[in-house]
C-alpha cells in the first residue's frame, strides 16, 4: 500500500496560482446536488431540506390553530371528506405530523445537517468531513424518511387515513390502536431518519477529533463545534435505543410479539421508557446547536470573546451527560414509585445549573463589548430571553408534585414551544442571517430581516404565551375541541398564528431578492468580531477550502 | 477532482451510491408495510409489497457491495493515508458502539419483564393471563413454560464463539507478522465457527419449546437472540470478504484495517452473546422446567 | 338524618332539569347543577382552578408562592440584564469593547446561586411527593376507573355499585330520544351522563386501569393526574374537602375521541352518599344487606355529621401511592 503523507516539501510545491482553479473546480450540475460529497453542497441541500419541511410543518400547525380558534369542531368535516376518513382521527394525524416534521425533518436537518455541515469543518480548518460520501446518505435518507411520513397521510391509519398516535407513539394506541399501514410507515420513517442520524453523527465526531487544523485543540474549537459535537454523541447513544423501541412496535403490530401488550405480560410503560431515553437526549440534540450558533453570534456583534469559554463548553457537555438520566420525568403519572418521583424531579432540576451558566455567560460576553443589533443578534438576543422562559418552566414541570395538574395539558405545550419554536426556531433564523452573506455571497436586507424578527416576535409569544394559562386553566393537549371556557385564550393564540405567518412572509420575500438580488457580500461582512475561520475565506467560500491547511495559534 | 490539495485528507469524487441506497431503502420500506399490509391493501391478494421489498433489498445489497468495492479500491489507490484510515477506526468504534445501544434497548426489554414480573401461564402453547387472580403468582418466565436448557447446546455456542474469538485473533497475528499461512487458517477457522454457530442457533429455533407469538418471555428471546444472530451472520460475511481478500493479497502487516474492523466487530457480537447467554438463557431460565 | 332526605331527594327528583326527558317517569338521581368557577376552567383565566383538596392547595401553594415568583423573577432578571446591556453596551454608548473572558468569582458565583434556588426548591418538591404517596387510610373509600375507547366504567368494590360514564351529547347532537346534555349537567363537552358520587371528608383510593390502550383520569381540582394503562393498576388518593361538581378530561392520548370521555365527580355529605349507594342498588361497607337502609353507615372513621370540620382529624390525604403495579416501576 502506497502511503501518500505529505511531506513538507509536498507543502511546498505546489503554488499559489493553481489553488483557486482546483479549489473551484465544480462537477456538473447532476453530479453535484445528487452525488455530492462536498460538505457545503451536501449543508445546502439539508437546508432547502429543512426550508420545505418547515412549511409544511408550518402549514399543519396554520390548519391545527383554525381548528383551535373557536371551540367545536370547525373546519375537521371538511378537511377530512378530502381525505375521507373519520374527522376526529384526521387531528391526531395532524398533531403526529407536526410533531415529527417539525423535530425530524426541519429542526434537525437545519441545525445538524445545515449549519453542522457548512460551518464545523470550517472552522476546524478542515477541507471537508471525514466521511464524505457518507456525509451525503446522511442527507439522502431522509428524502425517503420524508416521503414515507408523508406518504403515511395517504393511507389508512385507523379510522382515517395517517398515523394518529402522536410524535411519542405511545404503545399501545400505536400497536392494537392503530390498525393500517400508515403507522407502520410512519415508524419506518422514524427508522430511515434514526439511521441518516447515527451515521451523521459518527461522522461529526470524526470530523472533530481528527481533522482540526494544527493548532486547533479541542480547547480551542469554536463554541459551536463543540455544541455539535456534544449533540453528535446524544445522537449516537440515544438514538439506536428509540431504533429498538420502534422496532418493537412494528414486531408487536404485524408479527404478534407482545413487549406492549399487557394480555402477553408486555409492558406499555416499557416503551415509554425506551422512548423518553431517546426521547429527552433528543431535546437537547435539538437546542445544543442552537447554543453554539448564538455563542458566536453574541461574540461577534459585542466584538468580545466568548466569556468563560471552558464553562460554556463543558456545561454543554454537563447538560448532554445529565440529559441522559433524567428521562422519566415525562412519565410522573405513569405511576411510578414516590423515590423514582423524587430521584427523577431532583436530577431533572440540576440541569438548569449548566444552562444558566451558559445564560449568564451569554450576558457577560455582551458586557463591555460594544454592541451592533444586526438581524441575527437581535435572534440572538430574543433566543436568550425566549429560551429563559420555556426554561424556567421546564423547571416547573420537574417537580413531579406539580407536574400532576400540567402534565398533559397546554402548558407543557407552552413550555416546549417556548424551547423550540422560540428556542430552536430563533437561533435557527439567528444562524440563518448570519452565514446567509458566507453561504450565498449576498447580503440579506437588513430592514426585513429586522422586521421578520420583530414581528415574529410578537407574534410567537401571543401564540405561544396564553397557552400557559390553558394549562394552567386544565385544557388537555391533543384536544380538536375543548370546552367553551378555553375559547378565550385559544383566540388569542390563533391571532399571533396569524401575526407569525405574516413574518414568515417578510422571511421568505427578503430570501428571495437577497439571493437574486442581494449586495454582494465580503468575505467577513460582520468585521472585527468575527473572529472564526469561515470569515477568513470568500463569501461564498471555494468550493474545496483550505487546500493548504491553516495553523491555529 | 483532487487538484492542488495540500493535506491527507480524502476528498472524494461524486458518488452516486448514497442517491441509490437511499432509494433501495425507500423501495424497502415501502415494499415492506405494503407486504405486511397485503391484506389490507388488497383483500386476501398478494400485492407485490414483497417483491418490492425484495428490489430494495436487492439494491441496497447492491449499494453496500458497490460501496465498499469503492473503498476497497480508494486503498489500493494510496488514499487511505494514516489519518484517514485512523478516521476508519474511529467510524467503526463509533458505529459499534452505536450497536452497543442498539442491544441495550433489547436488554432493557427483557429485564422489564424478568424483574417486574407478571402472572401468567401457558397451557398447551397458549398464553392466559392470570393478574387479579387469587392466589397466582407472578413469575417470569410464564408459568407452565419449557425454557430451552442454557447449559446444553447454548453453552456449546457459548464456546464457540468464545474459540472463535481466538482463532479470529490468532489470524489477526499472523497478519501482523506476515504470515499469510495462519491468517488464512485463522480466518477459515473463525469462519467455520462462526457458520457452526449460526447453524446451531437455526437448530434451537427449529427446536424450540416455545413459539414467537404472544408472551413476553418469547417475544424478548426471539427478538434479543434473532438480532444477535443477524449480526452474526454480517460478522460472518464480513470475515468471508476478508478471506477473499487475504487470497486476493490485499492486506499487508502494516495496512489492514478491513481486517481489523471484521475482527472488532467479530469481538462486539461475541461479548453481546456473552451477556445474551448469561442473562436470557442461564438466569432468564433459572428454575424453569427445561426442554428434554 | 339520612332517613328524611331519601324521601325528598326522590321527590326532588321530579322537578330535577333531568337529561333523560325520555324516561321520565323512572327514578333518577337528581342532577346537581355545577357551580361557576368551580371544578371547572374559567373563559379568560389565567391561574389554576381552585382546589378542593387538602393537598391539591399545598401544590398550589408551592406553584404560586415559590414556583411562580422564582420564574418570573429569573425572567426578569434575564430580561432587565438584557435591556441594561442593550442600552450601555450599544456600540454608539461604547465604541471600545473591553476583552474581558474571564472572572472566576462571579462564575462560581451564577454556578452555585441557581444551586440554592433549585435546593430550596427542591425540599418542599419533595415534600410534597411524600405526602402525595402516604397510602390512603383502611376506611378509605375505593373507587376504580377503567379507561375504555371512549368512556369510563367505575366500580365501587366495596359497595358493589359499578356503572359507565359517557359523555353526554349537545342537544342536537343526541339521538332522538337519547340523553342530551343541560346546564345542569355541566358545560359543553365536560358533562357525563353518570356521575361519581363521592363523600366529602372521606378519603378515597382511586385505583385506574385500562380496556384497550393508555388513557388518564384528570381532576384538575384535585390535582389528580392518575394514567389507566391497560395490564396495571395504578393507585392513588384524595380527599374532597367541599361538596360540588367537579369536572376533569381524559389526559392521555388514547384515539379518536380522547376529547370526549369527561370525568365528572359530584361530593356530597356522607349521608347523602349513603343515600346515593342505596339508589344504586349497593350497600355500605359493614351493613346489612340494602333492606336496612336506616342506618346511616358512613365509614368508621370520619362521622356523618360533620364531614368538613371532621377532616383536619383526618389522616393525611390524597396520597398518590405507588402502584400496586402487576408490572413494573
Ligand atoms: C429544545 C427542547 C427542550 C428543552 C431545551 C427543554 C428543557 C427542559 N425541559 Fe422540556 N420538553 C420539551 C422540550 C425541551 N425541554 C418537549 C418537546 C417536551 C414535551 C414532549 C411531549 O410530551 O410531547 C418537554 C417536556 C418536559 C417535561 C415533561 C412535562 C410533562 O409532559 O408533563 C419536563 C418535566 O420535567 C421538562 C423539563 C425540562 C427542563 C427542566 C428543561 C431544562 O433543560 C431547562 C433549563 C433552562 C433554564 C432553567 C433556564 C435558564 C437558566 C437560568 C437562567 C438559571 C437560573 C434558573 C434556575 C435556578 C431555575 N420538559
Ligand atoms: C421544533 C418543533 C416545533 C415547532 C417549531 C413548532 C411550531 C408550532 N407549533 Fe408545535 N408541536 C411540536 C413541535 C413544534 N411545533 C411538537 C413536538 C408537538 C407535540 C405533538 C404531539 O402532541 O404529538 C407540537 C404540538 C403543537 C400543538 C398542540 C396540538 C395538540 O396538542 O392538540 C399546537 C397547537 O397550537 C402547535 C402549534 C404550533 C404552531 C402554531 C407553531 C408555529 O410556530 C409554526 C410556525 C412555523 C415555524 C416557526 C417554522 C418556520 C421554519 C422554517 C420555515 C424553516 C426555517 C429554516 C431555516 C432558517 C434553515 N404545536
Ligand atoms: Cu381516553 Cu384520552
Ligand atoms: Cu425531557
Amino acid at each position: 500500500m502506497t502511503d501518500i503523507a505529505a511531506t513538507p516539501s509536498e507543502f511546498q510545491a505546489h503554488g499559489h496560482d493553481d489553488h483557486h482553479h482546483d479549489a473551484d473546480h465544480k462537477p456538473g450540475f447532476f453530479a453535484r446536488w445528487f452525488m455530492s460529497t462536498n460538505h457545503k453542497d451536501i449543508g445546502t441541500l439539508y437546508l432547502i431540506f429543512a426550508i420545505f419541511a418547515g412549511i409544511i410543518g408550518g402549514a399543519i400547525s396554520g390548519l391545527m390553530r383554525a381548528e383551535l380558534a373557536a371551540p367545536g369542531i370547525q373546519y375537521l368535516h371538511g378537511w377530512a371528506e378530502l381525505q375521507g376518513g373519520d374527522h376526529l382521527h384526521l387531528w391526531n394525524a395532524l398533531i403526529t405530523a407536526h410533531g415529527l416534521i417539525m423535530v425530524f425533518f426541519m429542526v434537525m436537518p437545519a441545525m445538524i445537517g445545515g449549519f453542522g455541515n457548512w460551518f464545523v469543518p470550517i472552522m476546524i480548518g478542515a477541507p471537508d468531513m471525514a466521511f464524505p460520501r457518507m456525509n451525503n446518505i446522511s442527507f439522502w435518507l431522509l428524502v425517503p424518511a420524508f416521503t414515507m411520513l408523508l406518504g403515511s397521510a395517504f393511507v389508512s391509519g385507523g379510522s382515517g387515513s395517517g398515523s394518529g398516535t402522536g410524535w411519542t407513539v405511545y404503545a399501545p394506541l400505536s400497536t392494537s390502536g392503530s390498525p393500517g399501514p400508515a403507522t407502520d410507515m410512519a415508524i419506518l420513517s422514524l427508522h430511515l431518519a434514526g439511521a441518516s442520524s447515527i451515521l451523521g453523527a459518527i461522522n461529526f465526531i470524526t470530523t472533530i477529533f481528527n481533522m482540526r487544523a494544527p493548532g486547533m485543540t479541542l480547547h480551542k474549537m469554536p463554541l459551536f463545534v463543540w455544541s455539535v459535537l456534544v449533540t453528535a454523541f446524544l445522537l449516537l447513544l440515544s438514538l439506536p435505543v428509540l431504533a429498538a423501541a420502534i422496532t418493537m412496535l412494528l414486531t408487536d403490530r404485524n408479527f404478534g410479539t407482545a413487549f406492549f401488550d399487557a394480555a402477553g405480560g408486555g409492558d406499555p410503560v416499557l416503551y415509554q421508557h425506551l422512548f423518553w431515553f431517546f426521547g429527552h437526549p433528543e431535546v437537547y440534540i435539538m437546542i445544543l446547536p442552537g447554543f453554539g450558533i448564538v455563542s458566536q453570534i453574541i461574540s461577534t456583534f459585542s466584538k468580545k470573546p466568548v466569556f468563560g469559554y471552558l464553562g460554556m463548553a463543558y456545561a454543554m457537555v454537563a447538560i448532554g451527560v445529565v440529559g441522559f438520566v433524567v428521562w422519566a420525568h415525562h412519565m410522573f403519572t405513569t405511576g411510578m414509585s414516590v423515590n423514582t418521583k423524587m430521584y427523577f424531579t431532583a436530577a431533572t432540576m440540576v440541569i438548569a445549573v449548566p444552562t444558566g451558566i451558559k445564560i449568564f455567560s451569554w450576558i457577560a460576553t455582551m458586557w463591555g463589548g460594544s454592541l451592533s443589533f444586526k438581524t441575527p443578534m437581535m435572534w440572538s438576543l430574543g433566543f436568550i430571553f425566549m429560551f429563559t422562559v420555556g426554561g424556567v418552566t421546564g423547571v416547573l414541570l420537574a417537580n413531579g408534585g406539580i407536574d400532576n395538574y400540567m402534565h398533559d395539558t397546554y402548558y407543557v405545550v407552552a413550555h416546549f414551544h417556548y424551547v423550540l419554536s422560540l428556542g430552536a426556531v430563533f437561533s435557527l433564523f439567528a444562524g440563518f442571517y448570519y452565514w446567509f452573506p458566507k453561504m450565498s455571497g449576498k447580503m440579506y436586507n437588513e430592514f426585513l430581516g429586522q422586521l421578520h424578527f420583530w414581528t415574529f416576535f410578537l407574534g410567537v409569544n401571543v401564540l405561544f404565551f396564553p397557552m400557559h394559562f390553558l394549562g394552567l386553566q386544565g385544557m388537555p393537549r391533543r384536544y380538536p375541541d375543548y370546552p367553551d371556557a378555553f375559547a378565550y385564550w385559544n383566540h388569542i393564540a390563533s391571532l399571533g398564528y396569524v401575526i407569525m405567518a405574516v413574518s414568515m412572509i417578510f422571511f421568505f420575500v427578503n430570501l428571495i431578492i437577497s439571493l437574486a438580488a442581494g449586495r454582494k457580500a465580503g468575505d467577513s461582512p460582520w468585521g472585527e468580531g468575527a473572529t472564526t475561520l469561515e470569515w477568513t475565506l470568500s463569501s461564498p467560500p471555494p468550493f474545496h477550502q483550505f487546500e493548504t491547511l491553516p495553523k491555529v495559534d | 477532482m483532487a487538484g492542488a490539495k495540500n493535506h491527507d485528507y480524502h476528498i472524494l469524487p461524486p458518488s452516486a451510491w448514497p442517491l441509490i441506497g437511499s432509494f433501495s431503502a425507500l423501495a424497502m420500506a415501502a415494499g415492506g408495510v405494503m407486504w405486511m399490509h397485503g391484506s389490507h391493501v388488497a383483500a386476501d391478494q398478494a400485492n407485490g409489497g414483497g417483491w418490492i421489498f425484495l428490489m430494495g433489498l436487492a439494491g441496497v445489497l447492491f449499494t453496500f457491495y458497490s460501496w465498499w468495492a469503492d473503498v476497497v479500491k480508494e486503498a489500493h489507490a494510496g488514499d487511505h493515508t494514516p489519518v484517514v484510515s485512523l478516521h476508519l477506526r474511529y467510524g467503526m468504534i463509533l458505529f459499534i458502539a452505536s450497536e452497543v445501544m442498539f442491544f441495550v434497548g433489547w436488554f432493557w426489554a427483557f429485564f422489564d419483564f424478568s424483574l417486574f414480573p407478571v402472572a401468567l401461564q401457558v397451557v398447551d402453547g397458549q398464553v392466559e393471563n392470570l393478574t387479579g387472580q387469587a392466589g397466582v403468582v407472578a413469575q417470569f418466565p410464564a408459568k407452565g413454560l419449557h425454557v430451552i436448557d442454557a447449559f446444553s447446546l447454548p453453552l456449546l455456542n457459548t464456546l464457540i464463539l468464545l474459540c472463535s474469538g481466538t482463532t479470529i485473533t490468532w489470524a489477526h497475528h499472523a497478519l501482523i507478522h506476515g504470515d499469510r499461512d495462519g491468517l488464512k487458517k485463522g480466518l477459515w477457522l473463525t469462519i467455520i465457527l462462526g457458520l457452526l454457530f449460526s447453524g446451531i442457533q437455526a437448530y434451537e429455533y427449529a427446536h424450540a419449546p416455545f413459539a414467537f407469538k404472544g408472551l413476553n418471555y418469547t417475544s424478548a428471546f426471539y427478538m434479543a437472540t434473532g438480532f444477535h444472530g443477524f449480526h452474526v451472520i454480517i460478522g460472518t460475511i464480513f470475515l468471508i470478504v476478508c478471506l477473499v481478500r487475504t487470497y486476493k493479497g490485499h492486506f499487508t502487516p502494516r495496512q489492514h484495517f478491513g481486517f481489523e474492523a471484521a475482527a472488532w466487530y467479530w469481538h462486539f457480537v461475541d461479548v453481546v452473546w456473552l451477556f445474551l447467554f448469561i442473562a436470557i438463557y442461564v438466569w432468564g431460565g433459572w428454575g424453569a422446567p427445561v426442554h428434554g | 338524618t339520612p332517613g328524611a332526605t331519601a324521601p325528598a331527594a326522590v321527590a326532588a327528583n321530579a322537578a330535577a332539569p333531568a337529561d333523560a326527558v325520555a324516561n321520565a317517569a323512572a327514578p333518577v338521581w337528581p342532577v346537581t347543577p355545577p357551580v361557576a368557577g368551580i371544578g371547572q376552567p374559567v373563559n379568560g383565566a389565567i391561574g389554576i382552578q381552585p382546589q378542593v383538596t387538602k393537598l391539591g392547595e399545598e401544590a398550589l401553594w408551592m406553584h404560586d408562592i415559590i414556583l411562580m415568583p422564582v420564574m418570573v423573577i429569573i425572567s426578569l432578571l434575564v430580561l432587565g440584564l438584557l435591556f441594561w446591556i442593550a442600552a450601555r453596551y450599544r456600540a454608539k454608548a461604547n465604541p471600545i469593547a473591553s476583552k474581558t473572558s474571564h472572572n472566576t468569582a462571579i462564575e462560581v458565583i451564577w454556578t452555585l446561586l441557581p444551586v440554592l434556588i433549585l435546593v430550596g426548591i427542591a425540599i418542599p418538591s419533595i415534600s410534597l411527593l411524600a405526602k402525595q404517596y402516604k397510602p390512603a387510610p383502611k376506611e378509605a373509600i375505593t373507587l376504580k376507573a377503567t379507561g375504555n375507547q371512549w368512556n369510563w366504567s367505575y366500580e365501587y368494590p366495596d359497595h358493589g355499585i359499578e356503572f359507565t360514564a359517557n359523555m353526554l351529547p349537545e342537544k342536537d347532537e343526541a339521538a332522538p330520544g337519547t340523553a342530551f346534555r343541560t346546564d345542569a349537567d355541566g358545560p359543553r363537552l365536560l358533562a357525563a351522563d353518570n356521575r361519581i358520587i363521592l363523600p366529602v371528608g372521606v378519603p378515597i383510593k382511586l385505583l385506574t386501569t385500562a380496556s384497550d390502550v393508555i388513557h388518564s383520569w384528570a381532576m384538575p381540582a384535585f390535582w389528580i393526574k392518575m394514567d389507566a394503562v391497560p395490564g396495571r393498576t395504578n393507585e392513588t388518593s384524595f380527599t374532597i374537602e367541599k361538596p360540588g361538581v367537579y369536572f376533569g378530561q381524559c389526559s392521555e392520548l388514547c384515539g379518536d375521541k380522547h376529547a370526549y370521555m369527561p370525568i365528572v365527580v359530584e361530593a356530597v355529605s356522607p349521608a347523602r352518599f349513603a343515600e346515593w349507594v342505596k339508589f344504586k342498588g349497593g350497600k355500605m361497607p359493614g351493613s346489612e344487606p340494602v333492606a336496612a337502609a336506616v342506618a346511616p353507615a358512613a365509614p368508621a372513621a370520619t362521622g356523618a355529621t360533620a364531614p368538613v370540620a371532621d377532616n383536619a382529624a383526618a389522616p393525611a390525604a390524597n396520597a398518590t401511592n405507588a402502584a400496586t403495579a402487576a408490572t413494573g416501576n
